[in-house]
């Protein structure tokens, strides 16, 4: 494994022929990227987590919408799903959890159940990972469309505004405020690799509810 | 060696392997400063990620006291009204108190705005009164449904009315909106509730919230933020010891020159009065008859940064153990009964031995603050247990494991085992308690001969089969008491009341990382005193009546039995008898209900209470629009705010004849009957003795230095409606953490392979040199 990396083997015996402290040298080295390998193990696994769970839930949600509401995405699941949310012009979607707090966010994008529902009067957050999740944020220009499925099979359709860049604990959103909007949050810089204050976000407005749910994205009807 | 003889062959290798150890040594060292470039620019960005805590500005969960709150020019942060005085009343009447604050504000600023009066109060507090004086205009507080009283707040204030909106944010935090407050404008704020007398072996007290909110503290607070999502200010419980928070406040001297407070208490006991004492504050103490004193705080007393705290005692041999209050309201009768059981009884039921299991939560909800908090109230109760106790540790997330395979003693070493068990544990995976709880339950082992069995949960309570839960507990409790810890800023309170309440222990919620230590104190002193147990009141002979609290909980060393009850009719009759076990000895008491002698507020008292079980029953009414329709009744009845009811004042009748023009007179001179705002204003230095006016000078510079401050960072509009706009935008969403640790561990994993490659190759191809230098080394020290 490891060690392969530095010892190829060039001539048998080789290890034989180490002396005692080379040995230990050899073995740190071999510790070392062990570690390395975790770590990068560990990060995959992160991501894979992120992947994997979205497939799961996909299922599980579809499952909802035809009216089986006790489904889990796994059997140890310990928190509910609320919405998917999509952009279509980029082709993106993700199943939107409820509430952020612990492990939720390393599943999917979640919504702050301090706001009010996606769709109702006020403010609502999504907010997800800028490396997993919401990698795709970035992409979302002014004036696309943003479709929401609620769990309660009602589908909105919001229309993307400017985006900023705000500190987490001055975001401006005003979770009372008057209309009816939607904020996508997430993690800024994107390509950073440490947490920071700082947070990305994409306000919407809705423009209308498609009232079937057909389980395409039509035209809006208003 | 074998490498020695290739060594001494030539002197140019030598050379050689010397310049590859340094070109070694250099790579290693390039490698070392690239991470520690990493980590230190990590950790430099963490303190960023922090809320800052300015000085002046305040949030509301910061507050220890009533505070007038206005909106500041920072986002999110409040500046405090300059509180320019401050009257507490409070009137103990046998078991019960009535407490009526009034306190006067300025808004200091040149606009309007909207303000935000905060106020912390005892537990049990049940509120009933609101009064206002804004300007020149009363308002008095009428009891609405919660929704029914905002609508009426929101569009009284869209109309540029004064009004104020009184709302319980938790059973212990009350916050009241006040619109429109002009500029200059002078507000004075009366709050009146009832409480209950706590008695402890047979020591009365009160306690008054008075602590001065942390203006002047540099350092940074750090509070899970728990956003209301009605109201959007995060309120939470304040910080029960107050010494921790250590930080300089405005020095109290000066502070009680710009915020004099005068408190009164009129005690009547009931009883003979021994000892009167005020634990923290300097006090006068004026005895009446037998019965009262009158406790004032001493003119030149300063609130320290300590909650008022009154004690009293009977004199020897006449304290009351038993007592019977009645009060009549709207054709029913309600009872307030106490009885503190025998000293006997509690003598034989000595320290006991005692068997506890720890069951941890360690799911994936749990991760971040909630876990840290979880370990250490953890690690805290383990180092807690005497050596002749037996304990146990059960972890849970979606799997389960127990640590010790039965009770072991706890014994030093073992308890370091355990405690670093638990330091070890990671929030991961999901919740199943049910096998934990069954494992708790039901695989210990039978409680020994004399012990006490107690089961300890420390959770965030996330789970969805609570029934499951309630049966198991039920069934398989046996003589064992589950205590249940609640962590984190939001858990499920309502599965962990239950949890404690048919396991028979209690809930302690445990809110933020500082409060750790006082909880969990709390619950240690509960856990090791023994307990009085199965106590039930019933009636004999009367019409059956609402006991309040149902089921009765435990009694721990010197707590008497607390009980009220609604009865129907004026004049029922009957006894009320109470039973209960001391260990294995019953006990029982009872009592005449026509010998009652009569109380005020016992109906307040009753409904509060009643409220609070009616919230705690939550999961057996299966509709919740049931159980908020049951408390409104009970609330509405009553006059009560609660969490579905709040009281709303609009503009009432101003109560001066309109051809009067008020804006000149400062001073209101006609109150209405029965408002005592007096106390607050009128403080004319005149006839005061000459050696104090210089001191009032200086209170008076301070006092305007300190609007000015105020003013200067409020955020002020130029219209009653712009402040009702500006307070919105102050209620932010706080954004959760959105970045995963996945990137920079794929990126420091990368680099500690490049760096072991780098190593490693370094190691094949210059390994005679290395080896001959290192050697050389050897050789030369060695002779």
């Amino acid at each position: 494994m490891a060690a392969d990396n530095e010892t190829p083997e060039p001539h048998q015996g080789f290890l034989a022929r180490l002396s005692a402290a080379e040995t230990i040298v050899l073995a740190i080295i071999a510790l070392i990227a062990l570690a390395g390998l975790l770590l990068i193990g560990k990060g995959f696994y992160m991501k894979a987590k992120a992947e994997v769970s979205q497939v799961l839930l996909k299922r599980t949600f579809e499952a909802q919408l035809h009216g089986n509401p006790d489904g889990k995405p796994w059997p140890w699941a310990d928190f509910q799903t609320a919405a998917e949310i999509s952009a279509p012009r980029i082709n993106r979607s993700a199943i939107v959890l409820e509430g952020a707090s612990g492990e939720a966010l390393a599943f999917g994008p979640a919504w702050l159940t301090t706001t009010p529902l996606p769709g109702n009067e006020g403010t609502s957050v999504i907010a997800a990972h800028r490396d997993t999740h919401f990698r795709w944020l970035k992409d979302v220009n002014p004036g696309d469309l943003l479709v929401l499925t609620r769990k309660d099979g009602r589908r909105f359709l919001f229309r993307a505004g400017e985006s900023r860049v705000a500190r987490w604990d001055e975001s401006g959103i005003n979770a009372s405020a008057s209309g009816h909007h939607l904020a996508l949050a997430t993690c800024w810089p994107f390509d950073a690799i440490e947490q920071g204050p700082m947070r990305y976000i994409v306000d919407a407005e809705l423009i209308g509810e498609q009232r079937p749910v057909p389980l395409t994205t039509g035209s809006i009807s208003k | 060696m074998f490498l020695d003889d290739e060594i001494a062959s030539t002197k140019t290798r030598q050379n050689e392997a010397r310049w590859g150890m340094y070109l070694a040594l250099a790579a290693l060292a390039a490698c070392i400063l690239m991470f520690i470039g990493l980590m230190t620019q990590a950790s430099a960005q963490t303190p960023d990620a922090k809320p800052q805590q300015m000085a002046g500005y305040v949030r509301p969960n910061d507050m220890g006291t009533g505070a007038l709150l206005f909106p500041s020019k920072e986002p999110g942060y409040f500046v405090e009204a300059p509180r320019l005085a401050t009257d507490v009343q409070i009137d103990v009447n046998g078991p019960i108190m009535r407490t009526r604050v009034t306190q006067r504000f300025e808004n200091p600023s040149k606009g309007w705005v909207e303000g935000t009066y905060v106020f912390p109060l005892p537990e049990d507090s049940a509120v009933d009164t609101l009064r206002m004086q804004i300007g020149d205009r009363f308002i008095e507080g009428q009891i609405k449904p919660r929704q029914a009283a905002r609508e009426i707040y929101e569009q009284a204030k869209a109309e540029g009315k004064k009004a104020a909106l009184l709302e319980q944010q938790r059973p212990n935090i009350f916050t009241n909106q006040v619109a429109n407050i002009g500029p200059g404008e002078t507000v004075v704020v009366q709050i009146e509730y009832q409480s209950a007398v706590r008695q402890s072996n047979g020591l009365y007290s009160l306690r008054f919230p008075m602590v001065v909110a942390p203006r002047y503290n540099p350092q940074p607070i750090v509070q899970t933020v728990d956003l209301d999502s009605r109201t959007g200010y995060a309120v939470s419980d304040p910080v029960p010891d107050r010494e921790k928070i250590g930080a300089p406040v405005l020095d109290p001297k000066a502070n009680a020159k710009i915020n004099p407070v005068t408190l009164t208490v009129n005690l009547k006991a009931g009883f003979p009065l021994g000892d009167v004492k005020s634990a923290y504050h300097a006090v006068d103490i004026a005895n009446l008859d037998d019965l009262s004193r009158r406790v004032t705080l001493k003119g030149d007393s300063v609130p320290a940064d300590r909650d008022f705290e009154l004690t009293w005692k009977a004199i020897e041999g006449k304290s009351p153990y038993a007592g019977l209050f009645r009060e009549t309201i709207g054709g029913k009768t309600y009872l307030l009964s106490f009885v503190t059981p025998p000293a006997a009884a509690e003598a034989n039921a000595k320290p006991v031995k005692r068997e506890v299991v720890f069951v941890i939560d360690n799911s994936g909800s749990m991760a971040g603050p909630s876990m840290e908090q979880a370990k250490e109230s953890l690690a805290l109760a383990i180092s807690r247990l005497k050596l002749e106790d037996r304990f146990n540790v059960i972890r849970f997330d979606d799997t389960m494991s127990v640590h010790f395979p039965e009770l072991v003693e706890a014994t030093p070493d073992k308890r370091e085992d355990a405690i670093a068990y638990v330091r070890g544990l990671t929030a991961d995976g999901g919740t199943e308690m049910l096998p934990a709880l069954e494992a708790a339950l039901r695989t210990q082992g039978p409680v020994q001969a004399g012990a006490l069995r107690q089961v300890v949960f420390l959770t965030d309570g996330a789970i969805g089969n609570e029934t499951q839960l309630f049966e198991e507990i039920q069934k398989n409790r046996g003589d064992a008491r589950v205590f249940t810890v609640g962590i984190g800023s939001t858990p499920n309170s309502h599965f962990m009341t239950k949890a404690a309440e048919y396991g028979r222990g209690t809930f302690t919620l445990i809110g933020s990382e500082s409060e750790v230590a006082a909880r969990m104190g709390e619950l240690f002193t509960k856990l090791e005193s023994p307990a009085m147990t199965d106590i039930a009141a019933s009636f004999e002979g009367a019409s059956a009546g609402d006991i309040t609290p149902n089921p009765m909980p435990d009694l721990y060393r010197g707590e008497p039995v607390v009980l009220t009850a609604e009865l129907d009719g004026t004049q029922p009759q009957g006894k009320l008898q109470i039973l209960g076990k001391a260990g294995d000895q019953p006990w029982r008491v009872e009592m005449d209900i026509a010998k009652a002698s009569a109380g005020q507020g016992i109906a307040k008292l009753w409904a509060r209470r009643k409220i609070d079980d009616l919230e705690a029953s939550a999961s057996t009414i299966a509709d919740p629009a049931t159980l908020d329709k049951r408390i409104e009744t009970v609330a509405l009845a009553h006059h009560l705010v609660s969490r579905v009811t709040s009281l709303v004042a609009v503009d009432a009748t101003p109560s001066r004849p309109a051809s009067e023009n008020l804006s000149e007179t400062k001073l209101p001179l006609n109150l209405p009957a029965g408002w005592d705002f007096g106390k607050v204003f009128g403080e004319e230095p005149a006839g005061n003795a000459p050696g104090k006016v210089d001191e009032r000078d200086a209170a008076l510079e301070s006092r305007t230095k300190l609007a000015m401050v105020t003013a200067d960072r409020m955020l002020a509009a130029p219209t009653a409606r712009a402040a009702g706009l500006l307070a919105e935008a102050n209620n932010q969403v706080a954004l959760p953490q959105t970045a995963t640790e996945a990137d920079r561990q794929i990126l420091i994993g990368l680099m500690l392979l490049a760096f072991a490659l780098l190593a490693g190759t370094t190691f094949v191809f210059w390994r005679a040199p290395i080896a001959a230098v290192v050697n050389a080394g050897v050789r030369r020290r060695g002779r």
